[in-house]
């Protein structure tokens, strides 16, 4: 149960996107503008998280969480509590993150019924995140320095980009592609291929609002071709720019939760 | 039977999703919860037991908070419960309620919490491993095969919190004493000095706690900042033993819970692209300054270091060494009589936990090890549980702890080898 909480991640990265300029760009500049504008935009926000697992043979689990998150530098490092509700034998959980740049991220976990706060060692990001079929990766980000980057076309209003890892151990794909719009700079697709050839994992965005003026993808889906299991996540009450005390991403508040933000059900 | 079908009854009309609203009304608090049944099958030899089982028990937790209105509101306050109700046919279907948390928590300004009333507390580095949490548990939980939650008991308590900006403070004030809960014989064997050897239910000894008075509440402070990536912590408890290891009239059987002073750190932070701790503390047995009275537990010196790394694949592994040194040993063993037992000055004990999961990560396969060279015993909790559905969770376990002899920490659990098995809903 902990590895499966301990898998959380942001995903309210995948919220905003910044209105961006089309214009002649080498695939470096592509990459690194949707790098920014998937995973770091506004200074904070919120969201409800719902993601319905689905498994091979149809049977569907639920998970329920709110993420707050506070990006410290535009583009640098950034903190996230993430606080559970479903399912019930994890509720009241809490999940915090100080992510880095270029090292391992702080995690803890705070277990209500023991008052523990645990800190947790994650250093495989493609485990899968809370028993969905995203990743940790998917949801918090790649390193864009992590794969080499081609241009590969142009397709309905996107740029396609092909991507293969620079360090093939720590992965279990062989090369990916990405789906970046050329209005904005959001990436609203990837494709993930084995080391055959084979794509057998697909992730995409559903459902595309607009939302104090940021165009945000509010549902996504991850698909395992593999094994027919997807998992598709909703954000909902999705909130920027909402002035997060910094302090509430502490020991403190996780042992006593920001009422404010966190409605305990 | 009749008891069990009840639990699930109302297991089932809390879980369902109209039910909240149609029995308690919509502004009343949520109520969340599970119920449980738990099998424990002894396979050790124990000829002082009747039954084979030693654990055989159903439970229904209740949870809710409230938020009161007025000025409180402006205080964040939340009034928070938790409590247990159980039947438990090891004593003959024996009906129990458990208050596990009744608190009320506030923010009286920005820089301070409070909390007050029954809580569970918990700090420090170790895993299963305590030091400076002096906070009372229940090891009878922890060896028959309940939930890891019920290794922690309740204080009744007042909780200060203050967050000047050097550092955070905590600052807990317990008035009434709550002794560990150690094995008495019945439900466990253990090693009782005055039957002179593993005892079950023959053990008849007298365990005297603290009286009730101002005099003895008990005080425990922790001082923490990050250094860095690290978090740093300093400890101090006043207070008393949480194990009775000493002797107050051995004709009469008593023993009671000295008092202890303890002084302690820890830190813990990332090390070798895992996370690395060290804790340790010092014991004054204020009782026995000196050590010289062999009755009385010796001062003493503890320190843990650990190590728990993510290999990838939903798989993890975390290493522990603890040592354990008593202080005052020459005029303790020079006290003592011939006929006395006495534990060794040094202890040393290692463990390993081994935690893996599969299928969507609904299967955790979880391997917890200690094992101790210098007293030549150890303890194997192995566990296998499956998320059936997102409410329903079935654990199927082993209790294992085995040694040389039957005078030390382990070797003495060793008739209560077990298997166990729980099933819980959720909601």
């Amino acid at each position: 149960m902990f590895r499966k909480i301990s898998s959380v991640f942001i995903l309210c990265l995948f919220l905003l996107s910044i209105p961006a300029y089309s214009a002649d760009l080498t695939v470096g500049r592509i990459v690194d503008k949707a790098n920014k504008v998937a995973y770091y935009e506004g200074n904070d926000g919120m969201a409800e998280v719902n993601m319905e697992i689905t498994d091979s043979q149809g049977r569907k689990r639920i998970r329920e969480l709110t993420i707050l998150r506070r990006d410290v530098q535009d583009g640098g490092e950034q903190k996230f509590y993430v606080y559970f509700y479903k399912p019930e034998d994890v509720r009241d959980m809490v999940y915090m993150v100080w992510k880095h740049l270029g090292k391992d991220d702080d995690r803890w976990l705070y277990l209500p019924a023991l008052d523990l706060v645990r800190r947790i060692a994650s250093s495989d990001k493609r485990s899968s995140f809370v028993g969905s079929h995203f990743v940790y990766e998917d949801v918090s980000g790649r390193g864009i320095d992590e794969d080499t980057h081609e241009l590969t076309g142009e397709e309905n209003g996107c740029y396609k980009i092909k991507n293969v890892p620079k360090n093939k151990d720590n992965v279990e794909f062989s090369y990916y592609y990405i789906w970046i719009r050329k209005d904005n700079f959001m990436p609203v697709k990837a494709e993930y291929y084995d080391s055959q050839g084979k794509k057998y994992r697909v992730i995409e965005a559903l459902k595309v609002e607009n939302i104090q003026g940021y165009p945000t993808i509010t549902e996504m889906k991850a698909s395992d071709l593999n094994t027919g299991g997807s998992t598709v996540i909703t954000y909902n009450k999705i909130q920027y720019d909402i002035n997060l005390d910094d302090n509430i991403f502490t020991e403190r508040f996780l042992r006593r939760p920001p009422l404010k933000w966190i409605k305990r059900k | 039977m009749r008891k069990i079908i009840l639990f699930l009854i109302v297991g089932i009309l809390f879980s369902s999703p109209c039910s909240k609203a149609v029995i308690l009304g919509k502004d009343l608090p949520a109520i969340h919860g599970f119920w449980e049944a738990d099998y424990g099958y002894r396979i050790g030899r124990d000829t002082t037991k009747r039954d084979d089982y030693n654990l055989l028990e159903q439970r229904l937790q209740l949870k809710s908070r409230y938020y009161p209105k007025s000025f409180l509101a402006d205080w964040n306050s939340e009034f928070f419960f938790r409590g247990d109700w159980t039947v438990d046919e090891y004593f003959s279907g024996k009906t129990d309620f458990d208050v596990r948390e009744m608190n009320f928590s506030f923010t009286p300004n920005d820089f301070m919490d409070v909390k007050l009333g029954r809580q569970i507390l918990t700090w420090g580095t170790g895993d299963y491993l305590f030091i400076n949490d002096m906070f009372p548990k229940d090891y009878v939980s922890f060896f028959a095969g309940r939930d890891d939650e019920y290794l922690k008991q309740p204080s009744d308590a007042v909780k200060f919190s203050f967050y000047p900006k050097i550092a955070s403070i905590d600052f807990v004030v317990i008035s009434r004493f709550e002794p560990n809960t150690h094995a008495e014989g019945d439900r466990l064997s253990f090693f009782d000095s005055f039957q002179q050897g593993i005892a079950g239910t023959n053990s008849d000894r007298d365990l005297l706690e603290p009286p009730h008075q101002m005099s003895n509440s008990e005080y425990a402070l922790r001082i923490y900042r990050n250094l860095g990536r690290n978090e740093a912590a300093l400890y101090y408890f006043h207070g008393f033993d949480k194990s009775p290891r000493s002797y107050k009239n051995e004709l009469a059987r008593q023993l009671y819970y000295e008092r202890v002073d303890i002084y302690g750190a820890s830190i813990r932070g990332p090390f070798f692209s895992g996370i690395g701790n060290a804790e340790a503390g010092y014991v004054n047995s204020r009782d026995d300054h000196n050590g010289s009275n062999r009755l009385i537990e010796n001062s003493m010196f503890k320190a843990l270091v650990g190590y728990s790394k993510d290999l990838g694949n939903d798989l993890r592994v975390g290493f522990q060494y603890y040592y354990e040194q008593k202080l005052d040993y020459d005029n303790y063993r020079n006290n003592l009589l011939p006929t006395d037992y006495f534990w060794d000055q040094y202890r040393h004990l290692v463990t390993n936990r081994i935690t893996k999961l599969f299928k969507n990560q609904t299967v955790m396969l979880s391997l917890f090890t200690f094992y101790s060279p210098s007293d030549r015993d150890g303890y194997f909790r192995p566990s296998i549980s499956y998320d059936v559905t997102d409410h329903l969770k079935a654990i199927l376990g082993a209790n294992v702890p085995w040694g040389n002899d039957e005078i030390t920490e382990f070797g003495q659990m060793k008739k209560n080898k077990n298997v166990y098995m729980r099933v819980r809903y959720s909601f």
